[in-house]
């Protein structure tokens, strides 16, 4: 029986997943433009509104519909979410977004939590292929169904600012249209009851990651001869994801919290490290 | 299911067409858009980086005839779609 691999990379992540909400709050200087830099010709590889008083980057989902509504193809916005995506997959979502960390933050409070069927995960394809491709290019940007028109994270983060600053300044306050308030407040209701749920059944970024996560350069590991199938990995995740059966899972947000499980038979990998479970094929190999 | 050596070629081919589409993209990309004042002046091509930022505050529209407009410079407008 082969023993536990722990290669560097492995060992690295063990590391640092009690460190995951501290690797969460550093990126947040990354994208809340703390030096006030408004880098608006790039787009970040995370959910953070471009119309937020504070954020570096534009929004690459953004972007795309946007550049959808003028027929014109987002050459950087796409390469960038391949490239990202290939590299690292879902980990983006668990480890470097703000809005996921938002919803994280928000999980702490005790409040008790819901499950999601299965299914809910394939609506996040729906919204991208409806909302960020189809209606922009079809009805353009003022159709009410144009992503940026329905986003909770551009309610939240751009919306709500907007307003404050309008009461502040003592000027007309210019409110978001209807849909998008109701969409906000179902938003701040359904994450105090589901773990990250714009995440796991709408984000059209989270879709487009997950879409890579078979082949991304970093992936989760399953060791079968570790495995005692004593299912702890499945109290671990609280998405519901029974990481020994589908470690790449597309509802994966790569938090890696499984990868504390006590046998550890699931591990952090890369396609470039010589491993005996490096990928699914070699696991059916072992077996 | 793919095995170590295929899985990196394909790595390494999503990269590639990354790197290609990011390059072309902030080089060579660029498109017509007419001013603001629709004064008669003629359209002014715009680098894609460019564009990311007029299309980041809803400063650009395509109108009926296909062709892109510059609405507004600057900050995004109040009532913005975001
Ligand atoms: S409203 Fe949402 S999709 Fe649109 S730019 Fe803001 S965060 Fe991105
Ligand atoms: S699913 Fe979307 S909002 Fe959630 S962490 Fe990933 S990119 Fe961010
Ligand atoms: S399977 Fe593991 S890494 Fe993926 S979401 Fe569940 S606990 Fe996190």
């Amino acid at each position: 029986m082969p023993m536990v691999e722990k290669t560097k990379l492995s060992k690295l992540a063990s590391k640092f997943i009690g460190w995951r909400m501290w690797v969460q709050s550093a990126f947040l200087l990354v994208w809340l433009d703390p030096l006030g830099l408004r880098m608006h010709t790039v787009c970040s590889p995370v959910f953070h509104c471009y119309a937020c008083p504070l954020s570096t980057f534009a929004c690459p989902i953004g972007i795309i519909a946007q550049f959808g509504a003028l027929h014109i193809f987002p050459f950087i916005a796409v390469g960038l979410l391949i490239a990202v995506g290939v590299l690292f997959g879902t980990l983006i979502c668990g480890w470097v977004c703000p809005f996921g960390f938002l919803q994280d933050l928000v999980a702490k409070v005790p409040t008790p939590r819901f499950d999601l069927p299965k299914w809910t995960g394939n609506l996040r394809y729906v919204v991208l292929i409806v909302t960020v491709l189809a209606v922009p290019y079809f009805f353009g940007e003022g159709h009410w169904l144009f992503v940026c028109r329905v986003c909770p994270a551009g309610a939240l983060e751009a919306a709500v600012p907007n307003m404050v600053g309008q009461a502040i300044g003592g000027k007309e306050i210019i409110w978001p249209s209807a849909l998008k308030l109701t969409i906000l407040g179902l938003f701040l209701i359904a994450i105090f009851f589901i773990k990250r749920p714009w995440c796991r059944i709408l984000c059209p970024l989270g879709a487009i990651f997950s879409l890579f996560n078979r082949v991304s350069a970093l992936f989760l590991r399953f060791n079968p001869y570790q495995c005692t199938e004593c299912k702890q990995c499945h109290k671990m995740c609280e998405y519901g994801i029974e990481p020994e059966k589908s470690p790449n899972d597309s509802r994966c947000v790569r938090c890696l919290e499984c990868v504390g499980c006590g046998p550890g038979a699931l591990t952090l990998g890369s396609i470039f490290e010589n491993s005996k479970t490096n990928t699914p094929l070699d696991i059916e190999k072992l077996e | 299911m793919l095995t170590k050596n295929t899985k990196i070629i394909v790595f390494f081919l999503f990269i590639l067409l990354g790197a290609v589409l990011i390059t072309y993209g902030a080089v060579f990309h660029s498109t017509n858009v007419l001013p603001q004042n629709q004064d008669g002046s003629p359209a002014v091509a715009k680098s894609e980086p460019a564009l990311i930022k007029e299309a980041s505050v809803g400063g650009v529209r395509r109108d009926e005839s296909g062709k892109i407009k510059q609405t507004y410079t600057g900050q995004s407008p109040e009532a913005c779609a975001t």
